[in-house]
C-alpha cells in the first residue's frame, strides 16, 4: 500500500501574497438550514425552492406564516385583516408582556396567527396560519379573536375557510381565557357551518392540545401534511402517564388517517393545488351558475331516457336465458369491475375522503367528491379487491361500522353543501365478527337508514355487483334504486336461505330461484327501478361502454331531481320505501 | 496566488490537478467518500479529509459538505475537475458566497450554457453557425412533425435537458418519427422531469470537432486548436486525437476565431470548450459549450506545450493569460486513448475490482495520466476510466506507432479493460486512413456498437 509513502508539497508561495485575499473562505449566517430529520446542513436557497422540503431526507421544515401564505395564496392576492390587535394580559401575567414582544420583535408579526383573505387558483377564500415561532403559536385571546373574527366576517361575506393549524395548544399565560377561545372559536364555525360555507382545516407539524381539541378537528374536510404530529395530549405526556413506549408512527398524520380522523394526507407541493380544487368544487350554486350543456340537452336527453328504458327491457326480457343462480356467480365473478372502476370511468377528478371521525377508516367503502359533467357530486362505493392483497385490505368488499359511518359523514357533508349523492353498492354483506359487533354494526346501518331517509338531497343508488342484505341497504335508501342487470340484491346469500330453511347449503342454486334476487324480478316486485343493460358479462374489455351507458342514464337522473326541492326529495324518498 | 486548493474529485483528474498545484507549490487538500479512502488522490494530496459514504450524491455531490470541508481545511479556492459539480451553477454560487474561489467560469456563465436553447441563442447572436432546427421548443407530436417536415429529414430529436444519448433519438423520415419523438420525451421526462424537445437537422457523416479555448479576467481569448473526438460509442468518447485530419490551416483559423469571439461574446473566462459538428463538406455547425476542464485537454497540452491545468489556477487568481494567440503553435500530432474497467465483450459492462498488477509505458513522448496502481481496488461507485495513455509524435504517422507500442506495453491485471479494443481501433485500416466520423465504431465494430 501507498499510504505515507508520498512526500509532500514544498510551499513556493511567498506568504507576503496572502494579503490579497481580503476575507477568509467562511460560511456566511443563514447559508445552510440544518435539517431536524437527518442533521444535514442544506443550502437556505435549496430550502426555500422545494417548498421547505429537505432535498435529502424529504423531511418538512416548519413553514412560517407568510412564507405559508406566499406558497399558497395566489401572487399579489393576499389581503391582511386585523393586522394589529392590541395585546393583552387578562391576568396580569408577570414577564407575559415582555415574552410576546420579544416574539413579535422575533417574528415580525403581532400576534401567532395571520388571518386575511387571498385567491387560491383563482379561488377566493379566507384563511388563517399558525406560526410556531410565536410562543408555539399558543391558543391566547388575541389567537382566538382573530380566528373568530376571519370565521364571522367570512361567514357574512360567503367565504371559504381554510386554516393552517400549528400549534401547542392553550397559552398558560392567560389561564382560562386561553381555555375559553376553544368554545368561542368553535362556535363561529358552528353558525359558518350552518350558513352552509366551507371550513378547510390543513394540520400541519405540531397540531396539539387546546386546538386540535377545537377548530382543527372541525373542518369539513380534514387534510394533513404528511408526518406532521397530531394530538391532544402531547407523547411525551402520554408517555409519562402511562409508563409505556409509544408506537412507532403514534398520533402522526398518517396514524390519524388510519384512526379516521383526516380526509387526506396532501404532500406540501400539491397543497395548493388541492386546496383550489376543493375550493371550486364547493364553488356556490349560484356563482358556477347553471351547466349549460345539460340546460340546452335536457329536453334531448330526457326524451332519450324513454328510448333507452325501452332499450333496457328489450335488452333484459329474453326470459330464461340465465337462471337466478347463474346471476350470482356472475355478481361475484373475480373479474367483474369494481366501484372503484365506475368512479374512474365516469366521474372527473375524484377527490377520495377518508375515515369516519369516531375510530378508523374502513378500505371496504371508499369515497369522495367529484366533478360530474362539471358539476359537484358525491359518490360513495362498496369497494371489492382485485387482488389477494387488496381484498384483504378492502375486507372482500365487507364494511364495517366505520365505513357506514364515513359514508354517512360524506352524505351530510353532501346535505350541507346541495350535491347530489350516488351509491355503489357492491357486498356480499355487512362484515361479520366480534370488533364489527363491538362498535355496533346494527346501530351503523340503522342510523343510516334513518338519516338518509330524508337527506334534502338526489341519493341514487346502483347495485353493481352483490347487493348483500342489511349491508347493502345502509347505503340504498335511496330516490331511485338501480341495478345492472348481473347483479343481485337480496335478504340473505342464497347459501345462507338454504341452510336457514332446508338445513342445507349446498342448494343455494334452488334457493337462488325462489328468492327472487335478480334485477328483472326485482323490477316486477318495484323494489328498483331501472335496470343498467350487459349485453355481455360486466369485464374490464366493456367497462367503458357499460360506463358511458350509466353516465348517460346518471345525468338523466340528476336533471329529473334537480327541480325537485329538499321537501319534495324527502316525501318521494319516503313514499318510495313507505309503498312496499 | 493561492496557497491552499481543495479538489472537490477523484480519479486521475484529481490526480492531475494535485500534480499541477505541487508543481506550482501550493498545498492541495483531497475529499474522499469511504470509498476512496486509498485512492491516490487522497494519498497524494498533503491534506485528505473524508467527505461522507461511497455514493456520489453523500459525498462528490453533496455541495454542503465540500463547502464545508474547504472552508474547515483553510482553502482558498476550489478545483471541480470534470463531472460531479464542476458544471453545476448552483455549486460555483455557493462557493462565491463563502468567499471562495471556484476555478472555472461564473456561475452565471454555467447556467447560461447548460441550458441547451439558451446557448444555442447565444451563440446565433456572436454570429456562430448552428445546425439548422427549431429554435422553440416543441412539446407535442403534431406540432414537432410539422416542424420535422420544414427542417427536413434525416432530424435529430433532442431534449432540453438530456445529455449523454439521453433523451435523443434520430428520425430518417416521417414514418418513424411519432415513435422516436415519444421515445425520446419519455425519457426526458423520467431523466429530467423535463418535456421541452428541440428538433434539428441531423448531419450526416459528421465529425466531432471541439476547440480548447483560454479566457482571462482582462478580456484576454485565444484558442488552442482542436481535437478531435470523433471516435464514440454510444455518444462516449473512446480516444481522442490533436490536430485533427479533417482541418486545413485555413479552416483551424476560421473556425478558431468563431470559438473566440464566441467567447468573447458571453464575456468567457478560464477554460472552456467550443463543440462543433463538422460535417463532410467542412461545414461547421456549434453544438454545445462546456464550461469545465475536459478529460482530454492532455492532447492539446502535448501538441501546443501548455499546462491547462496551471493555466487555469493562474486565471483563477486573476493572473493574465501567459500566452497570446501568436505564441500558440500546434506542434506534431498528440493521441489520447481512455483506458477504461469495462467488459468489450459484454456489452462494456463496467468491471470494477482488484488490480493485481500493473505495469505502465514510458519513453520519450509518452505520458500516463491515472491513479491506478498494484493492489488498487476499483470501486463501483463511480465512472469506469482507469487511465488516459497519451502520446506525442512528430506526425500522425509516428503517433500511431508510438500509442501501438505504448499499448502492447501496458498491461492492467486483475480485472478486465478496453486496452485490447484500442488496440484494436489503433491498427484499424480506416482509422489509419483517417476516415473517423462519429459512426466509426457502428460502422467498423458493429459488435461494439450496440
Amino acid at each position: 500500500m501507498l499510504k505515507n509513502m508520498f512526500k509532500k508539497t514544498y510551499t513556493l508561495i511567498d506568504m507576503k501574497y496572502r494579503g490579497q485575499t481580503p476575507q477568509e473562505p467562511n460560511i456566511p449566517e443563514g447559508l445552510w438550514r440544518k435539517c431536524r430529520k437527518c442533521g444535514q446542513p442544506i443550502y437556505a436557497e435549496d430550502v426555500k425552492n422545494n417548498y421547505y422540503i429537505c432535498p435529502k431526507c424529504k423531511a418538512y421544515f416548519r413553514v412560517h406564516a407568510m412564507r405559508r401564505i406566499e406558497i399558497t395564496a395566489d401572487k399579489g392576492s393576499f389581503q391582511e385583516w386585523n393586522r394589529e390587535m392590541e395585546f393583552s394580559n387578562p391576568l396580569d401575567f408577570p414577564g407575559y408582556e415582555e415574552k410576546v414582544q420579544a416574539a413579535r420583535e422575533k417574528t415580525r408579526l403581532n400576534e401567532a396567527v395571520v388571518t386575511g383573505q387571498c385567491l387560491i387558483d383563482g379561488e377566493k377564500a379566507a384563511i388563517g396560519v399558525c406560526d410556531a415561532r410565536f410562543l408555539m403559536s399558543s391558543m391566547g385571546h388575541v389567537v382566538g379573536e382573530k380566528i373568530t373574527l376571519m370565521v364571522e366576517r367570512a361567514t357574512k361575506e360567503g367565504l371559504p375557510v381554510i386554516l393552517f393549524a400549528c400549534s401547542g395548544g392553550a397559552r398558560m399565560q392567560e389561564g382560562c381565557v386561553s381555555l375559553m377561545q376553544m368554545a368561542k372559536t368553535s362556535g363561529a364555525l358552528k353558525r359558518h357551518h350552518e350558513a352552509g360555507h366551507l371550513f378547510v382545516s390543513v394540520l400541519t407539524d405540531p397540531t396539539t392540545g387546546g386546538v386540535t381539541a377545537s377548530f382543527a378537528m372541525l373542518g369539513d374536510i380534514i387534510l394533513a401534511e404528511p408526518k406532521a404530529l397530531i394530538g391532544f395530549a402531547g407523547p411525551r405526556v402520554i408517555q409519562q402517564t402511562i409508563g409505556q413506549k409509544l408506537p412507532e408512527g403514534f398520533q402522526r398524520s398518517e396514524f390519524l388517517v388510519e384512526h379516521g380522523f383526516v380526509d387526506r394526507i396532501v404532500p406540501r407541493e400539491e397543497m395548493k393545488e388541492t386546496l383550489g380544487k376543493i375550493l371550486r368544487m364547493h364553488r356556490s350554486q349560484e356563482t358556477a351558475g347553471p351547466g349549460q350543456d345539460v340546460e340546452n340537452g335536457g329536453g334531448i336527453v330526457d326524451s332519450g331516457r324513454n328510448n333507452v328504458d325501452i332499450a333496457t327491457q328489450r335488452d333484459a326480457s329474453p326470459e330464461g336465458e340465465k337462471t337466478a343462480w347463474e346471476h350470482v356467480l356472475l355478481s361475484r365473478k373475480a373479474d367483474r369491475p369494481v366501484a372503484g372502476d365506475y368512479i374512474d370511468q365516469i366521474f372527473d377528478d375524484f377527490m377520495e375522503l377518508h375515515g369516519d371521525r369516531y375510530f378508523g377508516d374502513d378500505g371496504a367503502i371508499i369515497g369522495g367528491i367529484a366533478m360530474f359533467h362539471g358539476k359537484p357530486v358525491t359518490v360513495i362505493g362498496q369497494q371489492k379487491g382485485k387482488t389477494t392483497k387488496e381484498n384483504i385490505s378492502r375486507n372482500f368488499g365487507m364494511p364495517s361500522p366505520e365505513g357506514y359511518r364515513k359514508a354517512l359523514r360524506l352524505m351530510k357533508q353532501a346535505e350541507t353543501f346541495g350535491r347530489p349523492v350516488i351509491c355503489f353498492v357492491d357486498t356480499p354483506g355487512a362484515f361479520c365478527g366480534i370488533e364489527a359487533e363491538e362498535r355496533g354494526q346494527g346501530e351503523a346501518i340503522a342510523r343510516n337508514l334513518f338519516e338518509m331517509s330524508d337527506l334534502k338531497v338526489p341519493v341514487l343508488s346502483i347495485v353493481i355487483g352483490e347487493g348483500g342484505s342489511g349491508g347493502a341497504l345502509a347505503m340504498a335508501v335511496a330516490n331511485e334504486v338501480w341495478m345492472m342487470e348481473n347483479a343481485v340484491y337480496s335478504v340473505l346469500s342464497p347459501e345462507g336461505f338454504a341452510s336457514i330453511l332446508w338445513k342445507d347449503s349446498k342448494r343455494a342454486d334452488e334457493a337462488a330461484g325462489v328468492m327472487k334476487v335478480t334485477a328483472r324480478d326485482l323490477r316486477k316486485l318495484g323494489i328498483i327501478e331501472e335496470i343498467i343493460p350487459e349485453r355481455e358479462p360486466a369485464d374490464g374489455e366493456n367497462l367503458k361502454e357499460i360506463a358511458g351507458e350509466m353516465d348517460k342514464r346518471i345525468e338523466v337522473f340528476l336533471e329529473k331531481y334537480k327541480e325537485k326541492s329538499s321537501e319534495e326529495l324527502q316525501n318521494q324518498r319516503y313514499n318510495r320505501f313507505r309503498g312496499i | 496566488m493561492f496557497t491552499k486548493i481543495l479538489v472537490a474529485n477523484r480519479g486521475e483528474i484529481a490526480v492531475r490537478i494535485i500534480r499541477a498545484c505541487r508543481e506550482m507549490g501550493i498545498k492541495t487538500v483531497a475529499v474522499y467518500s469511504e470509498a476512496d479512502r486509498d485512492s491516490l488522490h487522497t494519498l497524494l494530496a498533503d491534506e485528505a479529509i473524508c467527505i461522507g459514504p461511497a455514493a456520489s450524491s453523500e459525498s462528490y455531490l453533496n455541495m454542503e459538505r465540500i463547502i464545508s470541508a474547504t472552508v474547515a481545511m483553510k482553502a482558498e479556492a476550489i478545483h471541480p475537475g470534470f463531472g460531479f459539480l464542476s458544471e453545476n451553477a448552483r455549486f460555483a454560487e455557493l462557493c462565491q458566497k463563502c468567499n471562495i474561489t471556484f476555478i472555472g467560469p461564473s456561475a452565471d456563465l454555467i447556467h447560461k450554457m447548460g441550458n441547451k436553447s439558451e446557448a444555442r441563442k447565444t451563440m446565433m447572436e456572436a454570429g456562430v453557425p448552428v445546425v439548422p432546427g427549431s429554435k422553440e421548443p416543441v412539446f407535442t407530436v403534431e406540432e414537432a412533425k410539422a416542424m420535422a417536415e420544414k427542417i427536413g429529414y434525416p432530424v435529430m430529436i433532442k431534449a432540453s435537458s438530456g445529455g449523454g444519448g439521453k433523451g435523443m433519438r434520430i428520425s430518417y423520415g416521417p414514418e418513424d418519427f411519432e415513435a422516436n419523438f415519444q421515445n425520446a420525451q419519455m425519457e426526458s421526462v423520467k431523466g429530467f422531469s423535463d418535456d421541452t424537445m428541440y428538433l434539428e437537422r441531423y448531419i450526416e457523416k459528421p465529425r466531432h470537432i471541439e476547440f480548447q479555448i483560454m479566457a482571462d479576467k482582462f478580456g484576454h481569448v485565444v484558442h488552442l486548436g482542436e481535437r478531435d473526438c470523433s471516435i464514440q460509442r454510444r455518444h462516449q468518447k473512446v480516444l481522442e486525437e490533436s490536430p485533427s485530419i479533417a482541418i486545413s490551416q485555413e479552416l483551424r483559423k476560421k473556425m478558431g476565431e468563431t470559438a473566440v469571439r464566441a467567447a468573447k461574446a458571453v464575456g468567457y473566462e478560464n477554460a472552456g470548450t467550443i463543440e462543433f459538428l463538422l460535417d463532410k463538406n467542412k461545414n461547421f455547425y456549434f453544438m454545445e459549450m462546456n464550461t469545465r476542464i475536459q478529460v482530454e485537454h492532455p492532447v492539446t497540452e502535448m501538441v501546443t506545450g501548455l499546462d491547462l491545468i496551471i493555466e487555469q489556477i493562474r486565471i483563477a487568481a486573476g493572473e493574465p493569460l501567459s500566452v497570446t494567440q501568436d505564441q500558440i503553435k500546434i506542434q506534431g500530432h498528440a493521441i489520447e486513448c481512455r483506458i477504461n474497467a469495462e467488459n468489450p465483450a459484454r456489452h462494456f459492462m463496467p468491471c470494477p475490482g482488484l488490480i493485481t498488477n500493473v505495469h505502465t509505458p514510458g519513453g520519450n513522448g509518452v505520458r500516463v495520466d491515472s491513479h491506478i496502481y498494484s493492489d488498487y481496488r476499483v470501486p463501483p461507485n463511480y465512472d469506469s476510466m482507469l487511465l488516459k495513455l497519451i502520446v506525442h509524435g512528430k506526425d500522425r504517422k509516428s503517433a500511431i506507432a508510438k500509442m501501438r507500442s505504448a499499448l502492447g506495453e501496458l498491461v492492467i491485471e486483475g480485472i478486465e479493460t478496453n486496452l485490447d479494443f484500442q488496440y484494436e481501433i489503433m491498427n484499424h485500416q480506416a482509422f489509419l486512413q483517417g476516415d473517423t466520423d462519429t459512426h466509426f465504431i457502428p460502422v467498423y465494430f458493429p459488435e461494439y456498437g450496440k
